[in-house]
């Protein structure tokens, strides 16, 4: 007898074990919370440089039942530029991958780095996205953002995001340069100038831009120190300029906020910090569109980066745009 | 039992013996296998400057007999910071190693890089000569 239950425990208890662990968990289902809840993401990518957006998407979403959103906000920890704006329309992406906004409330208010939306709507969820600005006064600090949304039943939710860490470095985009005219540039003043204005600037002139086209050998496009001369043939510098700098060729590397190409590479503060271009003569010549050139300043003050958005050989001309990073 | 006995001893002294014959192949100091190859000649060289493109105008002459290498570059080619990259025949090596970045300025004082055979016998020395374009 003994024998028989042993036997039928034995039989019974892999069976159960059998059925317990075959029990279907699909993991898709989900209890959804009966309460007022938020999410946020962070869309924009990259090294955080003033002038420049740092992108947010914020959601937002209350049960009918209890009420409906009537305003949204993000809080800074440092008030972002004028042009700082949380959107007043909704996205959702339809079936061709658009982005479609549907307006829910006014247009936001920017006050003591506050900036809100009140909805006009009457909206249960909502998505909106912030663009902050980044300003002058945010540089080399960190920044963190409290989104937060309250509901016409008088709850609140909030959501932390940060810090991010804004760079030191500067940036210009688009600097028309032409041979012989606007060819004279400044790294310290991020800009280029004619031959007069060379002069009175002289001693900020660290390079010199030309085009030539001679016989049997490559010249093309070139950023020549003032104190390369064998490299300026036929060219007359202002008086007083004659700066010398580093000046390293490099391929390849278009920045995605100089070039605003595909390309998902960023130059950031840490490669100023790390440049070694001690042995970098003072001259690159035969540049080409989206090449560029590392360039360290004569009195070690300035590590830059100019990449060359475009080139014309008949108008003798280029489009550069430059990271500058102070040592 | 003693006849297992037997057997397990014989069966362990032969597994040694046969450990003991297995064939060592020979490496050099880099780690590198020593084989019976006395071929030692450059077939292919390259110059690239700081940008990693290449600063050369035209192919390099390789003089396999004169043991030279003859490479005309770009005018305003950077040559204190060039990296030349040898293709040498199989199994050969060379010597000094290229570790990084080169300085080949001082234009009277042409590089000397030494190509050792496969079977680490026959070396040979091959000047690398630069000429710069000029306009």
């Amino acid at each position: 007898m003994n024998l028989k239950y042993k036997y039928l425990a034995a039989l019974l208890i892999p069976l159960l074990t059998m059925v317990w662990s075959c029990k279907e968990e699909d993991g898709l289902t989900v209890v959804p919370k009966n309460e007022f809840q938020n999410d946020c993401i962070k869309r924009s990518l990259g090294p955080n440089v003033v002038g420049l957006d740092i992108e947010f998407a914020y959601a937002m979403a209350i049960p009918k039942s209890l009420g409906k959103i009537v305003s949204a906000e993000v809080v800074a920890s440092v008030a972002g530029a004028e042009a700082t704006y949380l959107e007043n329309k909704s996205y959702y992406t339809n079936g061709s991958g658009q982005d479609i906004g549907i307006t829910i409330g006014n247009k936001s208010v920017n006050a003591d780095g506050k900036t809100s939306v009140t909805f006009t709507t009457d909206t249960t969820a909502a998505t909106l996205r912030y663009f902050y600005r980044i300003p002058a006064s945010a540089k080399g600090k960190e920044i963190s953002f409290v989104f937060s949304a309250t509901a016409s039943n008088g709850t609140t939710v909030s959501y932390n995001m940060g810090p991010y860490k804004v760079a030191t470095m500067d940036m210009v985009l688009d600097l028309p340069v032409k041979d012989s005219s606007a060819a004279y540039i400044s790294i310290e003043d991020m800009a280029v100038y004619g031959p007069a204005q060379a002069a009175t600037n002289a001693s900020k002139i660290d390079l010199v831009y030309l085009y030539r086209s001679i016989p049997n050998v490559v010249f093309g496009h070139g950023l020549v120190a003032p104190s390369s001369t064998t490299y300026l043939p036929n060219i007359t510098l202002p008086a007083g300029v004659n700066r010398s700098a580093k000046v390293n060729k490099v391929w390849a590397l278009r920045d995605l906020h100089l070039a605003r190409l595909q390309y998902g590479i960023y130059i950031d503060d840490l490669d100023f910090q790390t440049l070694d271009i001690n042995t970098a003569p003072d001259y690159a010549i035969n540049l080409k569109a989206e090449s560029g050139v590392w360039v360290e300043t004569a009195d070690g003050k300035y590590r830059a980066y100019i990449y060359i958005n475009s080139v014309n050989n008949t108008g003798k001309s280029a489009t550069i745009s430059i990271k500058r990073y102070t040592l | 039992m003693k006849n297992i006995t037997n057997i397990i001893s014989s069966f362990f002294l032969l597994s040694l013996l046969f450990l003991g014959c297995k064939e060592d192949y020979p490496v050099d100091e880099d780690g590198l296998l020593i084989t019976t190859r006395t071929d030692c000649y450059v077939s292919n060289f390259e110059l690239l400057g700081s940008d990693f493109q290449t600063v050369r105008t035209k192919n390099p002459a390789i003089d396999t007999i004169a043991q030279t290498i003859d490479v005309e570059v770009f005018y305003g080619t950077d040559l204190k910071n060039l990296y030349p990259q040898f293709s040498l025949v199989t199994d050969a090596k060379l010597d000094p190693k290229i570790t990084g970045k080169v300085d080949f300025s001082d234009l009277t004082k042409p590089k000397v890089y030494t190509v050792v055979s496969g079977n680490r016998q026959i070396r040979k020395d091959y000047t690398v000569k630069i000429t710069v374009q000029k306009p």
